[in-house]
């Protein structure tokens, strides 16, 4: 065995496994997404873009698509913003750091249905707790409508979202913080840098690929984030907490439009698509290994 | 005051809002399993239960068809982990020890795996299913299905943790095995792999903990009450029924939920070096 082949030996069974899982589901949506197909699965011939176009003049597809960005963005922004602060205190040497860190993980470890099942409950405007807790802590005067309003129900679910992404980034973040030299904070420091000085001077170049790979991953698992949103309101009140992701699993499994999930499929994957090679353009050319 | 007490005040004190909202959740599910259904609905709702009601507990275990939806979980998440190990464990050697040509592109192939998550492809994996005949009948509602899609998906995640803790084992061990006369291969087994072990004992929790959790393909695939999995077989019980028992769902989730969450705790500390090698490097 030439050692030129060895190493295409050993990543074969995964290369395969996955194009195999993914290969298959990609060629068939495009074939479905060209095809007028009967709820029950039945082709009934070829319909050109017709499902495309059917996406394009649906309001609900277009509030949609942009509620997606809004999630995806709201989400994602939000994790970092509250996981810079966090990972830089749980870096820091205080009593008690390995309990904080645990507790600070832990919504990671529960699942995310789980998650929406607890936090619909919670929300319930008559007997839940979150309506009695802020009651009793005096910010609200009388129970509030969560998830049965259109205005509050999304907000919520981005709350949820932003704190089941949260554990993750700060994973990542902190896996950055450990990896910085601390002697060039000694160096600042007798240079007279502030601490202000030396987070945006030092902590900031330094996570800089820490923090790209965080968004990366992030707008990816946040983009398809199915279970917070189908398990907490299915896309209602009245199709008004939908993302592609919830509604393209509505059209294909509730309300018998394969063609037209299949076409937001693809849609999705574009623009996952267009985001990873942007981002791979971003990022600095490796070595030519 | 010494400097590390006042540290430790403040960082308490600024992590402390954060604290009671990711306990919040649990307080919700410990004290409402623990309700007697007419508390549950009641006027003025209270957070502690008036009567500790342990026998829901029970009752949920027959309700919510507990016993088998943990086995459906278990041999699910067991079999999907060893496959994705079984793919993933050469893939991370070969991506830590050789420089080979395509290896960037590789790398770039798992990002897009890792990036098509299950619920963009159910669509396709359905149909996919439904048109592989397995067992007189189609690989919809059959365990086997499930488990090669977790392995698939896995597999990214998989390679990228178990390559960043490779490349941490020195490469001269092997090296020196190979002067003794040891082939390449036996060396990989006899040298390289015992020294692996722990990397690839947190894999194979971490994944096992990816495949207990996922939801929108078991959600899918699985048709028939006796082979669902935990996680559907709770979403189950709260989707399209008119009055939902509360205090059982917490029951359920509760159950389903501290096992992991322990397990998990008791690993997290792996992950902050390993993931965050992995994905820059």
């Amino acid at each position: 065995m030439t050692s030129a082949r060895k190493p295409w030996l050993l990543i074969a069974p995964s290369l395969a496994l996955a194009l195999f899982i993914i290969g298959y589901p990609v060629f068939h949506m495009a074939y479905q997404s060209l095809h007028e197909i009967s709820r029950f699965g039945v082709v009934r011939g070829f319909a050109g873009l017709g499902n495309f176009t059917g996406i394009f003049i649906d309001p609900v597809f277009h509030a949609t698509l942009l509620r997606t960005l809004i999630w995806t963005v709201a989400v994602v922004g939000g994790s970092l913003l509250i996981s810079m602060p966090l990972a830089l205190i749980l870096n820091q040497d205080f009593h008690g750091r390995s309990l904080a860190r645990t507790i600070i993980m832990l919504p990671w470890a529960v699942s995310l249905t789980m998650t929406a099942i607890v936090w619909r409950w919670a929300f319930n405007d008559e007997f839940g707790m979150v309506n009695l807790s802020l009651q009793a802590l005096g910010v609200i005067d009388k129970p509030v409508q969560w998830l049965a309003s259109a205005a509050l129900a999304f907000p919520a679910e981005i709350l949820v979202g932003i704190m089941v992404s949260m554990p993750f980034t700060v994973t990542l973040l902190l896996g950055g913080l450990s990896s910085v030299p601390q002697d060039i904070y000694e160096a600042a420091r007798m240079e007279g840098a502030t601490a202000w000085q030396q987070f945006r001077l030092l902590t900031v170049p330094s996570l800089r690929p820490f923090i790209n790979m965080a968004v990366v991953l992030n707008v990816i698992y946040v983009f398809n984030s199915f279970p917070i949103i189908w398990v907490m309101t299915q896309g209602g009140p009245s199709n008004s907490t939908h993302i592609l992701v919830t509604y393209l699993y509505e059209l294909g499994f509730r309300l018998g439009r394969p063609g037209q999930a299949a076409a937001i499929s693809l849609i999705m994957l574009a623009i996952l698509l267009a985001f990873t090679w942007l981002y791979i353009r971003m990022q600095p050319k490796e070595e030519a290994a | 005051m010494n400097p590390k007490l006042k540290r430790s005040l403040w960082a308490w004190l600024a992590l402390s809002p954060f604290v009671v909202i990711i306990l919040f959740p649990f307080a919700v599910m410990l004290f409402t399993a623990l309700k007697p259904a007419e508390e549950v609905f009641s006027f003025p709702t209270r957070w502690l239960p008036v009567q500790w009601r342990w026998q829901n507990f029970i009752d949920m275990w027959h309700g919510a068809n507990f016993g088998p939806a943990l086995k459906n979980s278990v041999i699910v998440s067991m079999a999907s982990t060893a496959l994705t190990l079984a793919a993933s464990v050469p893939a991370a050697y070969a991506m830590a020890r050789f420089p080979f040509r395509g290896r960037s592109h590789y790398r770039q192939f798992l990002l897009v795996t890792q990036m098509l998550s299950p619920i963009l492809l159910v669509l396709g994996l359905f149909k996919m299913a439904a048109n592989i005949s397995w067992d007189g009948a189609n690989l919809v509602d059959s365990h086997f299905g499930v488990i090669v899609a977790y392995a698939a998906f896995n597999i990214a995640f998989a390679v990228w943790m178990l390559s960043s803790y490779f490349a941490t084992i020195p490469r001269d061990l092997e090296e020196a095995a190979w002067l003794e006369g040891c082939g390449q291969g036996r060396a990989a087994l006899r040298v390289f792999l015992p020294l692996a072990t722990p990397a690839i004992a947190v894999s194979f929790i971490f994944t096992f903990i990816n495949a207990w959790n996922e939801f929108a393909v078991v959600y899918t695939l699985i048709r028939s009450p006796e082979n669902k999995t935990l996680t559907v077989q709770i979403v189950d019980m709260v989707a399209g029924q008119y009055t939902v028992e509360w205090q059982l769902v917490m029951a359920a989730t509760l159950c389903a939920t501290i096992p992991v969450a322990v397990l998990f705790a008791w690993l997290q500390r792996f992950l902050v070096g390993g993931l965050a090698l992995g994905s820059v490097k």
